[in-house]
């Protein structure tokens, strides 16, 4: 691949970028799509939200009050475990796994549409595949991973919440009081930014790699792992960016 | 009309159309030969605009789609309808909803009425016991007719282009492919739908066809009615044609 070639594919992704979401506005609506996307997306990923969330509030809150304890301090455990779960834990972890379950499926559906020539067709009988295959899937992915975010979060809680109380027999009511003091609105506004960001970061990632897929089973295999990869790569840094900035934005000192 | 002035295209160093030309009228009947990956496919995508030529002219009704938009194009792709060689099903719905596809997207129609449509159109290719299974439920025969009733349902095309509609099918379903071609273009120019039908049958496309025209070397090196084209003096050709003469 030369830098011609790359330069020219940054720029499609760029544009696509730019003009899925702009597909909301103006006729066809794709309603129905859309809506089967959410479902798809959203009830579709609450299994392994929930696993996923549950599991990690539980390590963490294992390993933190572990630490404490020596330190004197386990007390702490429930303000501690809150804090990272909201702001950067939860969002993250749920975002990886929306990328593995959610992002790889629309690659791999929209390049095979690619490949059996069905995109073709729309495209001759006047239909935008832009707004019919990437709008649909990009508006539910934002709508959706904030939603499965604070889903993720609040089991997380309950898990860690589970193993300060029944593992390292701290006092319950202690750990909610300390997590209602971190819901404060700094904390809570940090959270749910990300995964707004983080939906529409994966969404079109995945479908510029389904629209870009060429040369048979393993193009798509190509770009179904280049799907994942890339959006892996991007939630971890654009995570980092944001986060410096939200701090800045937010006024807290680091 | 249709028109492709000079066109050359090539993948790579890899020219599959050299400077080719040729015009039709939307009302005729035209059949493109050639053998396997002379460009034939080649050609209709870039009649849509799917493709862009590296230098040449493609005039739709005396406009040169080559620079257009992809919005810009849509209103040229109007005027035709294609299925293509794979027949390109949309593989994740069943047969009623690949062949509603059109409808739902222009029109309102209510599910009755596209059901009482969908259903006349598949019974006119006389697939109609098929209408609520997958694609890959399907034959390959019975796909291709589905990518028919697909192409004609909720448009009003002024030209079909069929790639290699009868390829892979047993004999019998390849004449009753031709007959529906045939069916789907009768009355009498200028009204009539034509279609450029391009194929390797050479026998299926003299039952459809009253204009060939044979690609070689990414150029037309025939082009002229069915007389014609059993008097040519090129022997590649004679050959590629043989049986023709059998029949
Ligand atoms: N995407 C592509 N990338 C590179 N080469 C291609 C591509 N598509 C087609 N070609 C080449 O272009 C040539 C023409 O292809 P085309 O599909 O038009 O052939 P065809 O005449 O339709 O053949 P067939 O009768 O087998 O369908 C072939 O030699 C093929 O190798
Ligand atoms: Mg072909």
């Amino acid at each position: 691949m030369n830098i011609r070639d790359t330069i020219s594919r940054l720029q499609d992704f760029y544009i696509l970028c730019f003009r899925a979401p702009l597909g909301v506005f103006g006729r066809p609506f794709y309603i129905r799509e859309t809506i089967e996307h959410m479902d798809y997306m959203g009830t579709g990923s609450l299994f392994i939200v929930f696993l996923v969330s549950l599991f990690i509030g539980m390590a963490l809150s294992l390993q933190i009050s572990a630490e404490l304890s020596a330190l004197g301090l386990k007390m702490y455990t429930g303000r501690i475990v809150g804090l990272s779960i909201i702001r950067e834990i939860g969002p993250v972890a749920i975002a990886l796994s929306f990328a593995g379950r959610v992002g790889s499926g629309i690659t791999s559906e929209i390049g095979s549409m690619i490949l059996g020539h069905q995109v073709d067709i729309m495209r001759v009988h006047g239909v935008n595949p832009l707004k019919k295959l990437v709008t649909p899937r990009v508006i539910s992915a934002v709508l959706m991973l904030p939603v499965l975010t604070i889903i993720g979060d609040a089991v997380s809680l309950l898990g860690g919440y589970y193993i300060s109380v029944f593992v390292s027999h701290q006092s319950g009511s202690y750990y909610w009081s300390q997590i209602r003091d971190i819901m404060n609105f700094k904390n809570i506004f940090s959270g749910v930014i990300k995964p707004f960001l983080f939906g529409y970061l994966i969404s079109c990632i995945s479908c510029y790699m389904g629209l870009s897929a060429r040369g048979g089973a393993q193009g798509l295999r190509k770009a179904t792992t280049s799907a994942v990869v890339m959006s892996t790569i991007m939630i971890i840094i654009s995570d980092f960016m944001l986060t410096r900035v939200l701090l800045l934005v937010l006024g807290e000192r680091v | 009309m249709i028109e492709l002035r000079d066109v050359t295209l090539a993948y790579g160093d890899h020219v599959v159309l050299d400077r080719v030309s040729f015009k039709a009228e939307f009302h005729e009947r035209v059949a493109i030969l050639g053998s396997s990956g002379e460009g034939k496919t080649t050609i209709l995508r870039l009649i849509l605009g799917l493709l862009r030529p590296d230098s040449g002219k493609i005039l739709i009704d005396g406009q040169d789609i080559t620079e257009h938009s992809e919005s810009q194009l849509r209103d040229f792709r109007m005027n035709f309808s294609i299925v293509f060689q794979e027949g390109a099903l949309f593989d994740s719905m069943n047969v009623r909803e690949n062949v509603a596809f059109c409808m739902r997207e222009y029109t309102n129609y209510s599910e009755d009425e596209i059901e009482k449509r969908v259903r006349s159109l598949l019974n006119r290719l006389g697939i109609e016991d098929a209408i609520y299974l997958m694609p890959e439920e399907l034959s390959g025969g019975m796909q291709r007719r589905v990518a028919i009733a697909r192409s004609l349902a909720g448009c009003e095309p002024k030209m079909m282009l069929y790639d290699e509609p009868t390829s892979g099918l047993d004999p019998l379903t390849a004449d009753n492919i031709c007959k529906l071609i045939k069916e789907l273009s009768k009355g009498d120019p200028p009204g009539r739908a034509g279609f450029i039908i391009v194929t390797h049958k050479v026998t299926d496309a003299s039952k459809v066809a009253e204009r060939f025209m044979y690609l070689r070397n990414g150029n037309i090196i025939f082009d002229g009615d069915i007389n014609a084209l059993k008097n040519t003096s090129d022997t590649e050709l004679r050959s590629f044609i043989s049986e023709l003469y059998a029949a």
